[in-house]
This record gives structure tokens, sequence and C-alpha cells, in this order.
């Protein structure tokens, strides 16, 4: 079964959108790593063969592109956002508990094929800061004591994943409540103010390595500000 | 300074307007109506250009003088709606899209009609996939109740609006980036001019417009410029949504009209709340990552795009990161040159070999091992690199580091001493005393 047998409605409707059918690569690319898992060779030639473009021109996209994986992936990627400010709101000690629960380091895949786990830049949901994504579903408000109730939901929920595999042609997104459940946020949902957690006093952040408070002591501020060649 | 009445951020008036029956029943839909049938394409655009819209994407420039840049008579034309939000600090285009997302696809109809284009996509980032979802199925219902298709309205004005996903990739909201992924290539940036409006998606002329500011455009047409105008300034009308994050108490989304000064942003217990802990203000990014740092000397800053660009940074996609005094200056310009590093397309030396020696050089400083020619030489690449590269994501690199240096340089000297008072620790070659 080549893609285009298994897919051809889908692919007609994707083609039919474009003046050009290169513009096409990108949902098709999709489609290729959500039905072989990942992007083989094989994968990419075929794709190549449907636009009528040299192989070459897709393999250079698949490079360019961080959600296409030409190697193989777990059941569920879990990529953690490690930019500002999420490595100032726990994205670092996430991370940890992800890597002490799941045995793995970044951008390694566990024994069992179930979680591959990556280090992202910006996911733009800043203010849910530290944010994951797992099989880019948003799961907002994951702290590290949620990380095993996550991860045996994502357990759970394995042949689900397998069959909608990891681009997220089927996402939804899923939040924890504030008493630890984690539920998926209902599309369309009427909107709700957001529950600020302790507004009064959150907890304390541990500092990010390098120097800050004792950097000040001892400097002059304004002598240090002439003197430097700005 | 609150709003009477959202005009984005609609959700907060009417929590449930992002079902398509509400918001009809709320005067959706209504506005492109009207266009279509009572009013010409450039009528549209005159109106637009005397609301005084500026493009909310980062640049502030404004959109009815954009529009006007088309070739008169050359067609077919594109409508591309810039949904790739990636610079760290920016998540507004994810509300818009998920609270109130039939005002952005009425947004994009009547831009499109204004424009005189019969073919929309809003390019998303890849990694909004659940929101991609979201909005094929609220332009599903806006196909369904005939406001898009064929001969809509029996005025003889066809428009498809397409969801196109990118794959990941922060280059790609730079317009011509985004035009080049579109079009099924790597997304590198094209040397303008030509200029998008000239020859963009496909050769022809094409509009690219952020989401929040065609998701204004409703709003103008249905209230008109004059209601539009007693928002915000004379020279930066309408509001903003803000988007605020860092050691805040509340972080999110904000929409208040510019001008709104940057304390009320950030300590109001409607907005930001204040500082988590009640810890000072040590950095504010203003316009995500690509702004340059203010601090708390600015907190009475007025947020508008003159004032900001006054004060020596910008107001650009209105993303506010506050980070308190926990955060060392030198490592949050290392963080926020990995991300332009990782982002870097490759296509100019300028850009591709600069963030990568600026990241080197700072994370060797902020891991113990700084040298005091650590300091010169990243003086040495920014300049370097400032003015020099092909599109603005590496001249967005040189502002953290650049910004850190100016302000903050007590900090990379403190790292200097601490390593070379740690015998052992240094690359004895290199060291200077």
């Amino acid at each position: 079964m080549t893609l285009l047998d298994i897919h051809q409605a889908e692919i007609e409707t994707i083609l039919a959108r474009y003046a050009s059918k290169r513009s096409a690569v990108l949902p098709l690319l999709y489609l290729a790593q959500d039905t072989y898992g990942y992007l083989t060779d094989e994968a990419i030639r075929e794709v190549a063969t449907i636009l009528d473009l040299p192989p070459t021109d897709v393999f250079e996209v698949v490079g360019f592109y961080t959600l296409f994986y030409n190697r193989p992936v777990g059941t569920w990627v879990l990529q953690v956002c490690d930019d500002v400010p999420c490595c100032f709101c726990g994205a670092e000690e996430l991370i940890a508990a992800l890597k002490h629960s799941l045995g793995i380091n970044e951008e390694e895949t566990t024994p069992d094929g179930m979680f591959t786990l990556q280090r992202v830049k910006c996911l733009a949901a800043c203010d849910r800061a530290p944010v994951l994504q797992a099989n880019l579903d948003y799961v907002y408000d994951v702290t590290p004591d949620r990380v095993d109730t996550l991860l045996n939901n994502l357990r759970e929920r394995a042949a689900e994943a397998r069959k909608r595999g990891v681009s997220g042609r089927f996402a939804e997104d899923y939040e924890f409540t504030r008493d630890g459940r984690l539920v998926q946020i209902e599309r369309f949902s009427p909107y709700r103010p957001r529950e600020f957690a302790g507004e009064a006093s959150p907890p304390p952040v541990t500092p990010p390595p390098a120097v800050a408070p004792e950097a000040d002591s001892g400097v002059d501020r304004s002598e240090t500000r002439k003197a430097s060649p700005l | 300074m609150g709003l009477t009445e959202h005009i984005v951020m609609r959700e907060l008036d009417i929590p449930d307007i992002s079902d398509f029956a509400v918001y009809r029943r709320h005067g959706g839909w209504e506005a492109y109506r009207y266009a279509l049938t009572e009013k010409t394409p450039a009528d549209i655009v005159q109106m637009v250009k005397d609301s005084g819209l500026r493009g909310r994407g980062g640049a502030g420039f404004p959109t009815g003088v954009k529009w006007g840049f088309l070739p008169k008579g050359v067609y077919p034309r594109y409508l591309l709606c810039n949904c790739d939000e990636s610079e760290p600090g920016t998540f507004n285009n994810h509300q818009i899209i998920d609270k109130n997302p039939h005002q952005l696809i009425e947004g994009v109809a009547l831009s499109a009609y204004a424009i005189e284009a019969n073919v929309a996509y809003i390019y998303m980032r890849g990694e909004f996939a659940a929101a991609a979802r979201t909005l094929e199925r609220a332009i599903a219902q806006a196909y369904e109740a005939g406001f898009l298709g064929k001969n809509i309205l029996g005025t003889g004005f066809d428009l498809d609006i397409y969801v196109h996903r990118g794959a990941g990739a922060y280059i790609c909201g730079e317009e011509t980036a985004l035009m080049e992924s579109l079009e099924g290539k790597i997304g590198q940036p094209r040397l303008k001019p030509p200029f998008p409006a000239v020859a963009g998606l496909y050769g022809k002329p094409t509009i690219i417009n952020n989401v929040e500011t065609l998701a204004n455009v409703p709003r103008i047409v249905e209230k008109g410029v004059a209601w539009y105008r007693s928002h915000g300034t004379e020279k930066s009308p309408g509001t903003k949504c803000f988007s605020l994050s860092g050691h805040v108490n509340r972080p999110g989304n904000y929409e208040l009209p510019f001008g709104v000064p940057l304390r009320e942003l950030i300590e109001s217990p409607e907005y930001g709340g204040g500082m988590k802990g009640g810890r000072p203000v040590k950095i504010i990014i203003p316009g995500g990552a690509s702004a340059p740092w203010l601090t708390a000397d600015h907190l009475d800053l007025p947020l508008d795009y003159e004032s900001l660009a006054a004060a020596g940074s910008m107001l650009g996609s209105g993303a506010v990161i506050v980070l308190n005094d926990t955060v060392s200056a030198p490592y949050v310009a290392y963080k926020m040159d990995e991300f332009f590093k990782h982002e870097s397309c490759g296509k100019c030396t300028p850009c591709r070999e600069g963030t990568h020696w600026l990241v080197r050089t700072l994370h060797r400083m902020v891991e113990g091992h700084a040298t005091a020619a650590d300091i010169d030489t990243l003086h040495s690449i920014y300049r370097q690199m400032a003015g020099n590269c092909f599109c603005l994501l590496g001249e967005s690199a040189v502002m953290p580091i650049k910004s850190a240096l100016q302000l903050f340089p007590h900090e990379f000297e403190a790292l200097v001493k601490r390593s070379s008072s740690r015998n052992g620790h240094q690359i004895p070659l290199t060291v200077r005393h």
C-alpha cells in the first residue's frame, strides 16, 4: 500500500488548495510521517513522486523543519520549552523530573519505544510556563509532581496515539485542574477567567545557574557603566 | 485605564463568542455583509487607512498604507494571515484563535475583499495543531453560512480561506520566508525589493498581515473610524493585546489601549498583579525577544510605538517579559541568543555564524569559564552582525546581548572575575590577568 492508495481523497483535497503542487509538501510530509511513524527515506521519495519533485528538494525540507523526524521516535514525543521565560518558571525542574521518570536524556527514546524527550524553543504559551507538548497536544500546568500522572495517562492512551500519529493532525489540548486531574480542554468552550494559584505568595523558584545577585556586590554601577565601551 | 468594551479579545465581554451562533447574534459577519453589498473594496481600504490601524506583528506599519502598495490591475492577488507566532514571550494569537476565532476569519474575509483577493491562506506554526483544527472548523461554519465560497451573497465575489500549517521554524514568521515555506521550500527569506505587495506568493501581488491586525478589521468596518480612533493615542490608535509573562503574579493576555503605562500593566491587580513574591523588577523585555531591554527605571513609559522607540526599545509584538532580580543578565542573553541561533535559517553568514559564536562564548561564560577577552569578543561579534544580516532575525539576535552588555556590564565582569579566581577552571592560554 502506498501513501497515495491509503490517503487518495485527503491528498487530492490538499493538492486542490494550492496553485502549485509543491506547496503541498508540508501537509503531505505530515501525512507520510503519521502513516509510517517517522519519515523513512522511502516515505520522503514517495512524497517527492506524488509532487513531481526531485527527492533532494523534499529531503532538504525534512532537514530544515524541526517537526519532521527522519529517525524513529517514540509513540509520544514530549517537547518541553526551555526558552525565556519558561526556563525561569520551572522548565529545568520539569525536564529533570521527566528525565528521572523516563530514565532517558534529551533527544533519546525509552527502550519500550513509548516516549521521546526533546527540548524545544518557544511554544507560544508563555503565560502557562513551563510549557509542554505531547505529540503537539498542549498539556498545561504540568509540574514535576504531576509528571507521573501525565506519563501514566499517556501510556494508557498509547494505542490512540499510534493511530493518530505524531504530527498533530488530530491534536487536542489538555490541562491539569487545580486538584491535579488531567482533562481535555473543550474546543469552542466559553471563556473563563484563569485562576492564578496562590496569588499572595508563590513557591520559591530555584535560581538559574550563573551569577546574578552576588555580581552586584562591591561594584560601583555608575562607574562601570561609564567604563563600558558602549 | 481599562476598556469598557474589548475590540479583539471580546470573549471577556461575551464569554461564549467562540460559538458561531453567538458571534452572529452579536453582529458577527454583518460588517462583511455590509462591505460586500454596500461598499467597494477601495472604500474598505480607505476606511482602514483612516483608522490608523498599524500592523501588530512587530513592525507597526500602517495596514491601509500597506494595502495601497498593490499594483493596479494585477491579479490574482493573495492574502496571507501570519500566525507563525513563536518568539519568546508572544502568545496572543493563540488566545484569539481559541476564544474568538470567527472574528479573525471575518477579518481575513473582509481584508481579502478589500484587496480583491480570492484566496487567503492562514499560515500557522506547526505546533498550533489543535488551534489549526479549531480554525478549520470555524472556516467550515462560515462556508455553511454562505460567507465563503463562490458568488458570496449574490455579489459575484469568490473567496476561499485555507489553513496551512508550518512545521517548526520561527523564521517562517518573516514575510518572505513565510511565502517560501508556503510554496513548499525551506523557509529562507527573499531579497527585498520586490516587496510582497508587488511580487509575493507565486510571484503574484500578496498582502501579509498578522492575526491581531486582521482581527481588528471587522470592528473598524462595523463601528466606524471615529469610534476606533477614540481608543489609544493619536499615532497608535486602537488597542493592543499585550502578552505579559515572566515573574509576575498574573501572566496572560491583556487588551489595553495604546499608551497605557508599563507600570499599570505589570502592577495593576486586574492585569499583572505585581511581581511574584514582591521581588524587584530587573529586566523588562517589552516587545518580544528582539526588543532592546528596559529596566525598572522605565516603568512609567507609556506603551505605544513612539514612546518605546524614544526610550531606545520597541513595542514590537507587545510581548512583555518581566524578570526579577534573581536572574543573571548574561544568562538571559545566553538563553535568548540560543533561541536565535536555533532559529537562524543559515542563509546569511553574519547571522548563521554570529549567533553561533555568541552562544558559544556566552555558554562558556555562564558555565564558569569566562575570560577577560570574552567581553571584547562579544562586543566584536554583535558589531559585525548589526546591519549586516539578510533579514531581521539576525538583527534581532544582536539586541539581547547588546542590551545585556550595555545595562549590566558589571555582571559580565563579575563572571570573568569569578572564573579567574577559580584556578583550574580556566582555559589557561586565553586568560589575561
